[in-house]
């Protein structure tokens, strides 16, 4: 028995044109027992920062509860709001902290990063559990159906899509992903961000 | 023929100076002896008809049976000693379930056939922990009638395991006359009904008791309803056609 | 270490089975099926070969790929060679399809104690001239499909040919429906992006590409013939017919 496939569940963030996307599975399970399809894995860090906890159920709220305070801090401290790839950092540390007893989380990070010029870009990155990070230029996986992500992900993903392609990319890729995956899936959640808004959809998928 | 004995015809598996076995030779004679059996085929079917020798009224007609199911899509016919047919009948129903199993798919009339022929040499005389073996060839021939992806198809085989395919063939005791009444009747258009018709009147030519629902038994092979023992409503009804 | 003393507890063990990546795939059409399969052989993180065929050409109208143990799957294909030839000698008929599916799960099953260490994808046309793949687990389970991907990117490439073959989480334009089969050229397509898919992102597929396919009798050609990278391996025309199209895959 895997700890890491314990509960269950996936993420997937992608890069578009001028826009992120973030999306991940709603089931909770423990093992092949399905207890719930509203089990929140993604969380809104700023308002330009997203991220998704895959994982040992117990770990994403710890952790939630940690990043939640960290950047608490970093913004008291700082006077300002953490840039996503300052968070991405923090995330990194916060896990090595624990490279002997690790937290059962690989989480994805998407946010839209602030450039000298003042303009916003694209940014997503994931970590292992004690806190490698991956800076991806097109998507990052993470979750039991990491294998089905990558593959569906590698096929459907390509560059300089508009918001409204990237949502049906990474819908469409979350949602045949998980659908061969049994430990994820029970509906789902994406996350769509340009640089003044975000757009939240909730997805129906196959119940089984 | 026979009154040429030899020391040649004792053992089943010595050939003669002429180069003749006469055990198989004489196991085709026994076949003479039996009841007269006929088949037809016909673009629509193949129909298969056999003469029941009634010899005693106690004896129930409908206990004898002379054609036999192989498959659903397989019937068979035969003349001479039946006991000695229901070796070769179980042979072809393990051989054509055998063949759906590892298939999927319905055995050739043709393979079905080979495969019983393949039995019919199997006899001789068994070397000391040698398992025994059939002592003496078969004394039955059989028509193996069905339908397959070549269409309906009728096969004659005999004790020495060569079989031929026919349009009609005749075997038994009225064979002769028979046959001959088939070469001259038969056509290659012949309807079913038709063919039902031919085998009851060659069989009723070459009967010594008068045909009738008893002591005659009519079985077809068709493309939709595969093999079928016409009952002896039906086979009254054609009777009263004839 | 068994040592051969008793002064200590020993375990011997065997291991008769080795796998050895790559990935297979196939995909039928109204009237062809495409079945494709890379050419690399690894064990372990060590490439044995860049080219060792995992699809091989049955009769002229089946085509059979494995992936797993490679032993087990050359000394499979060559056991299902030998049936085909005996059964065109005892029926005088080239063996058709599905027969061919049920004779592969008696021959699995067979060694059901001992199996062949291999997954069989069966593809080709049915009598009825209808593209057709048939899947197997390693003892005999096997059911006709339209499409079926397996070996060590099954869980990358599966998903993707559900979106793009089932059309599966797509919803049909109102009053349209989702084609049943797609064209030769879409399928060719969806087969060279999912293996270039693997290659990107799996260790065990790369090097080379060989896609079997199988034509139904009557259908034109068009495009095949003279086609980069193809070869026909049946010789008669008036009947069903076999292409292999090979393509390079990347090597690292």
């Amino acid at each position: 028995m895997s700890i890491m496939e314990y509960n269950g569940g996936s993420v997937i963030a992608m890069v578009g044109k001028d826009c992120v996307a973030i999306a991940s599975d709603l089931r909770l399970g423990v093992q092949s027992l399905s207890i719930s399809s509203n089990f929140q894995k993604i969380f809104p860090v700023t308002d330009r920062i997203y991220v998704g906890l895959p994982g040992l159920a117990s770990d994403v709220t710890t952790l939630h509860e940690q990043f939640r305070y960290r950047v608490n801090m970093y913004t008291i401290k700082e006077e300002r709001e953490i840039e996503p790839q300052t968070f991405a950092q923090m995330v990194s540390s916060t896990l090595y902290e624990r490279r002997f007893g690790p937290y059962f989380i690989e989480p994805v990070i998407a946010g839209m990063q602030r450039t000298p010029s003042g303009s916003y870009e694209p940014f997503i990155a994931a970590t292992d559990l004690i806190g490698c990070l991956n800076f991806a230029k097109d998507f990052v996986v993470a979750g039991t159906a990491s294998s089905e992500l990558f593959g569906a992900a590698e096929g459907l993903w390509e560059p300089d899509l508009e918001a409204e392609d990237l949502f049906e990319t990474i819908s469409q890729t979350l949602l045949n992903a998980v659908d061969r995956d049994t430990f994820s899936g029970w509906g789902a959640v994406v996350h769509v961000m340009t640089k003044d808004k975000v757009i939240t959809r909730t997805l129906k998928g196959r119940m089984d | 023929m026979f009154l040429t004995r030899s020391e040649y015809d004792r053992g089943v598996n010595t050939f003669s100076p002429e180069g003749r076995l006469f055990q198989v030779e004489y196991a085709i004679e026994a076949i003479k002896l039996g009841s007269t059996t006929v088949g037809v085929c016909t673009p629509e079917g193949v129909v298969l008809a056999v003469e029941k020798r009634v010899q005693s009224p106690l004896l129930e007609a409908s206990s004898i049976e002379k054609i036999m199911e192989i498959d659903s899509h397989l019937g068979c016919a035969m003349s001479g000693l039946i006991a000695d047919a229901r070796t070769m009948i179980d042979h072809a129903r393990v051989t054509s379930q055998n063949h759906a199993f590892t298939y999927d798919e319905k055995i050739k009339v043709e393979s079905v056939t080979q495969a019983v022929c393949d039995l019919a040499l199997r006899f001789g005389e068994s070397v000391h922990d040698e398992d025994a073996m059939m002592s003496r060839p078969f004394g039955v021939a059989l028509l193996i009638a069905g339908v397959d992806e070549k269409g309906p198809q009728l096969f004659h085989t005999d004790p020495s395991g060569t079989f031929v395919r026919y349009d009609a063939k005749a075997v038994g005791s009225g064979s002769e006359a028979a046959q001959s009444e088939l070469q001259d009747k038969w056509h290659k258009q012949m309807t079913l009904k038709e063919a039902h018709i031919l085998t009851l009147r060659v069989l009723k030519q070459v009967m010594e008791e008068k045909l009738d629902q008893h002591n005659v038994q009519l079985a077809q092979v068709t493309s939709d309803k595969g093999f079928e023992i016409l009952d002896e409503v039906r086979l009254k009804a054609l009777i009263d056609d004839m | 270490m068994p040592d051969g003393s008793f002064s200590h507890p020993q375990q011997r063990s065997f291991n008769p089975y080795t796998e050895n990546g790559g990935t297979i795939l196939a995909i039928a059409g109204a009237d062809f099926t495409v079945i494709a399969g890379d050419t690399r052989q690894s064990e372990g993180y060590s490439i044995q070969t860049r080219y060792a065929p995992k699809v091989f050409r049955l009769t002229d109208r089946a085509v059979l790929a494995v992936n797993g143990f490679a032993a087990d799957g050359n000394m499979f294909v060559k056991k299902v060679k030998q049936r085909l030839e005996w059964y065109r000698h005892a029926h005088a008929k080239d063996m058709p399809l599905r027969a061919i599916a049920r004779l592969i799960q008696t021959m699995l099953y067979a060694q059901r104690f001992f199996p062949y260490y291999v997954y069989n994808i069966l593809g080709g046309i049915e009598e009825d001239g209808t593209g057709a793949v048939y899947s197997f687990d390693p003892v005999g389970s096997y059911e006709r499909e339209a499409c079926r991907a397996a070996g060590a990117a099954q869980s990358l490439v599966q998903p993707f040919l559900d979106n793009q073959i089932y059309f599966k989480n797509q919803q049909a334009a109102p009053g349209q429906s989702h084609p049943l089969h797609l064209p030769l050229s879409d399928v060719l397509s969806i087969v060279i992006d999912s293996f270039t898919s693997a290659t990107e992102r799996h260790i065990e597929v790369g090097d080379g590409l060989e896609m079997y396919v199988v034509l139904a009798k009557g259908r034109s050609a068009q495009g095949l013939e003279g086609g980069r990278g193809v070869q026909e391996l049946t010789t008669r025309t008036d009947g069903d017919r076999v292409f292999v199209i090979r393509r390079e895959l990347k090597k690292d």
